[in-house]
């Protein structure tokens, strides 16, 4: 029985596998299709994983507070560090040494990681504003370390509705 | 094998350290010493290399007590593992699951074209592969503690090469509690910390962990051409129930502390052999001095002493300052 909450995060984490991106970029380049397939797992995954914690940590509110958390603990979980920058009301913004686009072969060339880039935190916020209902998050990814820069910037906002 | 590799190192650098403590003492000996003077050098070089002696003695005994605490207490844990957690219908099941992924994934392998896609099912296979031989191993044991005569339900699958793996391995489990050894190993291949999207390769993954990876893989291929259609469900099943198993023996096992006392009793055992080894220097060095170099001195051999002496005696002084700095790191663990 798995009773405390990070044994039931534990077990969701490993429910949702996010796919291995070092593996599936080589193969989607050289079969030259399947990007919309990868989009759908990613959405997937990351649907089932915003919500499972939702649901174990109970974070019902839909705020950049509740966004921080999720993605504090879902970080925590994999080993991947992360430095604050920012939070606010309105404002969430970490720096990330680490992405798993810097794990993809020395063969894929930086145009295609930085559309994978795009592809992969497009989903999430795509997931994110599903998951909370929110349709006035915006997020931008500076990738910095695609670039071959030390530490990428993730910025989370929420913009007023017009 | 690395730990012989660390023993010779260690060996080296003393034997370097006392050639040079050697050359130093010899070369800076005084130029004259009376009878009396080397006599009462030696005397308390003797001295102190019997006090070092009982110190590390001692601190054998307490190892050694520690060493066997902790060895009565897995021992008295692993039958219940074996007859519960391990039996004989689980081992063979977890087992030809184990063989089912191995030999889908030689497959897998063979026909990537991709480099990436072919070493994760390569890697698969290993971690697989190694699994199996510690089930065989297990099964092999359990057989023999209920007086069956062996199967070669697994092991008769296996090449030459891993047959001598497995071979090497059944021998390695001497005591009742190094079984626990080879459930701990399995359950570290199969689950591991689980990692970012990404498996660096330089990182040691789960073999739960590749195995989803290769199901996310093999799912997307499945939606591009259909060329994984109908793998990927097997593979599917069998990942869940190994999961299944080997999931509730990891559990078990955490809650038992059997990861934390195994660790111990590896501690201990590194710290006996070291001990053991300190033990016999400051046996050979006394006895060296008493009966070798005591009973020889005499006015007339004074000069001939005088550097070997010399050496002794600092070499004491090296034994308490090593001894010190030893007991420092002994704290520090």
């Amino acid at each position: 029985m798995k009773n405390t909450a990070e044994e039931r995060i534990k077990v969701l984490l490993k429910k949702h596998t996010y796919p291995p991106l070092e593996v599936i970029i080589p193969i989607l380049q050289k079969a030259g299709r399947g990007e919309q397939e990868l989009s759908a797992q990613l959405y997937a995954t990351e649907v089932g994983v915003i919500k499972g914690m939702r649901e174990i940590l109970g974070l019902k509110e839909n705020d950049l507070k509740t966004l921080a958390k999720i993605f504090g603990v879902m970080m925590a979980h994999y080993g991947q560090k992360f430095e604050p920058i920012e939070l606010s009301e309105s404002r969430f913004s970490v720096g990330i040494r680490d992405c798993p686009m810097m794990h993809v072969g020395k063969d894929v060339g930086v145009n295609v990681k930085s559309k994978f880039c795009d592809l992969v935190c497009s989903n999430g916020l795509s997931a994110l504003k599903d998951s909370f209902g929110q349709d006035n998050i915006v997020c931008s990814w500076d990738k910095a370390l695609i670039k071959g820069g030390g530490k990428c910037k993730l910025v989370f906002e929420l913009v007023k509705s017009k | 094998m690395n730990r012989i590799k660390n023993s010779l190192v260690l060996v080296s650098v003393l034997l370097i350290v006392t050639f040079i403590v050697f050359i130093l003492a010899w070369l800076n000996s005084p130029e004259y010493a009376s009878y009396i003077d080397l006599q009462t050098v030696l005397t308390t070089s003797t001295a102190t290399f019997g006090t070092i002696l009982g110190i590390i003695t001692a601190g054998l005994m307490f190892t050694q007590g520690r060493f066997s605490e902790l060895s009565s207490e897995l021992s008295e844990k692993s039958p219940n593992y074996l007859m519960k957690e391990f039996s004989l219908e689980k081992i063979q099941s977890i087992g030809n699951r184990l063989l089912f992924l191995q030999k889908t994934y030689v497959r897998l392998a063979e026909a990537a074209t991709v480099v990436e896609e072919k070493s994760l099912y390569q890697r698969i296979v290993a971690k697989a592969t190694s699994m199996i031989v510690d089930s065989a191993v297990l099964l092999d044991l359990e057989l023999k503690q209920k007086g069956f005569p062996e199967s070669a339900l697994l092991a008769s699958e296996m090449g030459s090469t891993l047959y001598k793996v497995y071979e090497k391995r059944r021998k390695n489990v001497k005591k009742e509690w190094h079984m626990l050894k080879t459930i701990k190993q399995i359950v570290d291949v199969w689950e591991a910390p689980a990692s970012f999207f990404v498996n660096r390769p330089s990182e040691k993954s789960a073999l739960h962990s590749d195995l989803n990876n290769s199901i996310s893989i093999l799912k997307l291929k499945e939606n591009i051409d259909k060329s994984s259609a109908g793998i990927r469900a097997g593979i599917e099943e069998a990942t869940e129930n190994v999961e299944d198993e080997i999931g509730r023996i990891g559990e078990r096992l955490r809650k038992d502390r059997i990861p934390q006392l195994l660790s111990q009793i590896e501690q201990a055992s590194v710290l006996r052999g070291k001990y053991f080894y300190l033990t016999l220097v400051f046996i050979a060095v006394p006895f060296l001095i008493n009966l070798l170099i005591l009973p020889q001195l005499s006015e007339a051999t004074v000069v001939f002493f005088r550097q070997i002496v010399s050496v002794t005696s600092l070499l004491s002084v090296m034994g308490v300052v090593f001894l010190l700095l030893y007991i420092h790191k002994i704290l520090n663990v």
